[in-house]
């Protein structure tokens, strides 16, 4: 191993009612390209936040070359030439190629657009991509944007360059690409920290790897001496062995038709689902879980395809209909979606029936209270009064209201997009029991989950996507992780 | 952990903004306090408050609605001349302005939900367009003595008070009667609280936000009638202006600039806090122009109490995050 550049020393960093980070360290060589495994939430994307300044950790240190400093900024970080290329680019898409390169770039009062221009014409040619530097960035394909960012990166002199699910939004062919400048930049000594999901990009590319999970980091590993499998147990093993509680529903009459569903950059899904059954959705960020579910629910236009409710079809163009016709959502993004929260947890559960508890538009105040203390209790949402706000409670207790609030409108249909993202393990397991009591009480559920574990353990079936496609179903005898990561990353 | 409910203490701090600021004024005159001061500052007021009111729908549900002075102007001069220039009966010149102001707030609430600019741009554009038609239809003439039934809309009297006061107090009961009982005023508060949790929790978010525009459009209507009738003259220069009344009183009231809570009270207060500096500063020698500066400045220092108190709660919650 060449010397280090970056070291992170013991960094801890947590948000209310999650450890984002629990004592990790991490020493990046210099001229290495360095990956980092693990599933959602295991805490890469705060890691490489942390190094770039962009949030402060509550503990630890960062050493670059020989200075330690208890925490980056911003503005530290581009001065000692820490670059990244976030998931969501950072580019202004009003201005051209050449003016996004050297943004924030001081150079007098004036700028001189030809000699901008030129050297980002150079860049260009050193990188071997044709971009021509005056077009809008509007006008470009993700791949081209992202070879934007990294000549950003470049012409800031950047040793160190962060690049947060880079292949994501790319063809296999502008993969090649984009590896190809990943490798000159090596050459040229350059440091690059790879975050993906692709267990086949990291042995394409990477020297090292380091696998976290939980906030911790577990091990690092040099990548050509690592098994494939190794490090998917690693990835995806855990310690503390969680409890998956099962339901003894038997699966009865379809409920759920979906048929050749497209839109939101999925193509073709189809698929079933029958009364008292949990069928889980797999698929890697970017797949199209998501955005299947807000199709079903009629949260975004699909573009063809058909929904079957009960054997019958229904065109369902808004989430009122949706729930109307007895499906409910329970969204991903909790705090923006799922509730209100600068509401009080009553307003909160009446959302979804405000008119079933009003005559002639009067709310009749008896029967909300009776309501919302009904499902409060019912799903031990523990808060001291129905006033409070759902912003004062803990994660767990949100979900449980947004839960509440779902459940109230008399949906049977449930889609649970992450139900357990940022709840501390005491929730989730009563998550997963109230799962499981709706489901015996004849309900159905969808499950998209990123966490592989709480997928295999909750679902009777799984759907696997893929870029939008539909990958295929494993029953839960055919259940293993290595099929399914297989099957998600794009093998059959 | 102890609670302390930022809204309620807002609240109070209005009033006490309120009462120090009478007892300002009646020392410096020894008119301010007398009753027909006090009852004037009242019956000045009646119409700013119902628009109030009816702005607060569109602020509540996280919109803004600069139009409402040019709504006012052409609703005024319409009405007017259906009673003096078509001598059309009382009753249907009231239809019809309140009909015309509903259009008119129909009309921004279909542009801002169907071409999804901000509604503050939107509706500067509108404020424009009713200012223009305003003029074309008054040919820039005044209008005045209107019949005396349109009138006892200000001079009528029940229990001694002026029906435009019981209207008023009609207005603003029935308003917070809305926001506190009915599913309409709910959805409008969680449109403004956040408005794709309201769509995703099967909220009809677009017909409801295009209501709200309208509902502004009938109060300001209806404020228009007691503004004309108050005057007995009324011209496309009268209203102008009352927008920016409104919006200073909704938010020194304590109706968030971004929609999703508010209370009546505290709006009428705000209403009476404007009055009560204009009317104070008027007697103390203060003209039109220094009251310009001065509430100004009370906008903004609205704004920035408002936005204050946001990034406080939210620091507060990220230091004390489980209930």
């Amino acid at each position: 191993m060449q010397e280090p550049i970056l070291t992170v020393k013991r960094i801890t960093k947590t948000y209310p009612g999650v450890v984002a980070l629990d004592d990790v360290s991490v020493t990046f060589a210099s001229g290495e390209i360095h990956a980092l495994l693990g599933e959602n939430g295991a805490g890469k994307s705060t890691l490489i936040k942390v190094i770039a300044g962009a949030i402060e950790p509550d503990q630890g240190s960062i050493v670059f070359g020989t200075q330690e400093y208890a925490k980056m900024t911003p503005a530290l970080a581009k001065e000692l030439g820490i670059a990244v290329i976030y998931q969501e680019f950072s580019l202004v898409e009003s201005l051209s190629v050449a003016q996004n390169v050297f943004l924030g770039e001081n150079r007098g009062l004036l700028v001189n657009s030809d000699d901008v221009n030129r050297r980002a014409a150079r860049i260009f040619a050193e990188m071997a991509v044709s971009l021509d530097p005056t077009m809008q960035v509007r006008k470009l394909s993700p791949a081209k944007k992202q070879l934007v960012e990294i000549a950003k990166a470049v012409s800031g002199n950047a040793r160190i360059l962060i690049m947060d699910e880079p292949s994501a939004p790319l063809s296999a062919a502008e993969v090649e690409t984009m590896f190809e400048i990943i490798g000159k930049l090596k050459a040229k000594g350059v440091t690059i920290i790879y975050i993906s999901h692709r267990l086949e990009e990291l042995f394409r590319i990477s020297d090292r790897v380091t696998v976290m999970r939980d906030g911790r980091t577990i091990e690092t590993l040099v990548t050509n001496q690592t098994q494939r499998q190794a490090l998917i147990n690693l990835m995806v093993g855990r310690e503390l062995k969680e409890y998956y509680p099962r339901h003894s529903a038997a699966p009865g009459e379809v409920v759920l038709e979906v048929r050749h569903l497209s839109g939101l950059g999925d193509e073709d899904i189809s698929f079933s689902m029958k009364r008292g059954e949990i069928l889980g959705v797999a698929g890697l960020v970017g797949s199209g879980r998501t955005e299947l579910a807000s199709l079903v629910y009629g949260a975004a236009p699909k573009e063809s395809g058909e929904v079957w409710i009960d054997g019958t079809k229904r065109d369902i163009h808004s989430p009122a209909q949706a729930i109307a016709y007895g499906i409910g959502l329970i969204p991903e993004d909790r705090k923006h979606h799922g509730c209100i929260l600068n509401a009080s947890i009553r307003f909160n559960i009446a959302l979804s029936v405000l008119n079933q508890l009003a005559r002639f538009g009067v709310i009749d105040t008896k029967a909300q209270k009776r309501v919302t203390r009904y499902y409060a209790e019912k799903f031990s949402i523990r808060t001291p009064s129905m006033e409070q706000r759902v912003r004062n409670l803990s994660g767990g207790n949100q979900q449980k209201v947004v839960l509440a609030k779902t459940l109230a409108a008399d949906t049977n249909i449930l889609i649970f997009d992450e139900p357990t993202r940022g709840i501390d393990v005491g929730s989730k397991q009563e998550i997963y029991h109230l799962m499981v009591d709706l489901v015996n009480q004849g309900k159905t559920i969808l499950m998209i989950s990123s966490d592989m574990e709480e997928l295999l353990g909750m679902s009777d079936r799984l759907i696997v996507l893929c870029e939008g496609k539909y990958m295929g179903e494993v029953p839960r005898d055919k259940f293993d992780q290595r099929t399914i990561i297989e099957l998600a990353s794009g093998h059959h | 952990m102890p609670k302390i409910d930022l809204r309620g203490l807002q609240k109070y701090t209005v009033m006490f903004i309120l009462v120090i600021l009478m007892a300002l004024f009646a020392f410096s005159s020894p008119y301010f306090l007398t009753l027909r001061n006090l009852t004037n500052i009242i019956t000045q007021n009646t119409y700013f408050i119902i628009a109030a009111v009816g702005l607060s729908f569109v602020m509540i549900g996280g919109g803004i609605d600069l139009s409402v002075g040019y709504q006012m102007s052409l609703v005024g001069v319409v009405t007017a001349m259906s009673m003096v220039v078509y001598h059309l009966p009382v009753w249907l010149a009231i239809v019809i302005g309140i009909s015309l102001g509903t259009l008119l707030g129909l009309f921004n609430g279909i542009i801002v939900t169907k071409v999804r600019v901000f509604p503050l741009i939107v509706t500067i554009a509108t404020s424009t367009v009713f200012q223009g038609i305003s003029y074309i239809v008054s040919k820039a003439n005044t209008f005045r003595n209107y019949p005396a039934e349109f009138l006892l809309i200000t001079t009528g009297k029940f229990l001694n008070i002026s029906y435009d006061v019981w209207l008023t107090l009609l207005v603003v009961l029935f308003a917070a009667f809305v926001y506190a009982k009915t599913s309409f005023g709910w959805s409008v508060l969680a449109l403004g609280g956040n408005e794709e949790a309201s769509r995703l929790a099967g909220i009809k978010t677009t017909a409801l936000k295009i209501s709200v525009y309208a509902i502004c459009g009938f109060f300001v209507a209806i404020a228009t009638l007691v503004m004309i009738a108050k005057a007995n003259t009324t011209s496309s220069m009268f209203g102008p202006g009352t927008e920016f009344t409104c919006l200073t009183a909704a938010i020194v009231g304590g109706i968030s600039f971004v929609g999703g809570e508010g209370n009546i009270l505290g709006l009428v207060t705000g209403v009476f806090i404007l009055a009560v500096l204009g009317n104070g500063m008027q007697l103390a020698g203060l003209g039109t122009y220094a009251q310009y500066i001065v509430k100004g400045l009370i906008l903004l220092g609205a704004v920035t109490f408002d936005e204050y108190q946001k990034s406080h709660r939210g620091r507060a919650r990220r230091i004390a995050p489980a209930a």
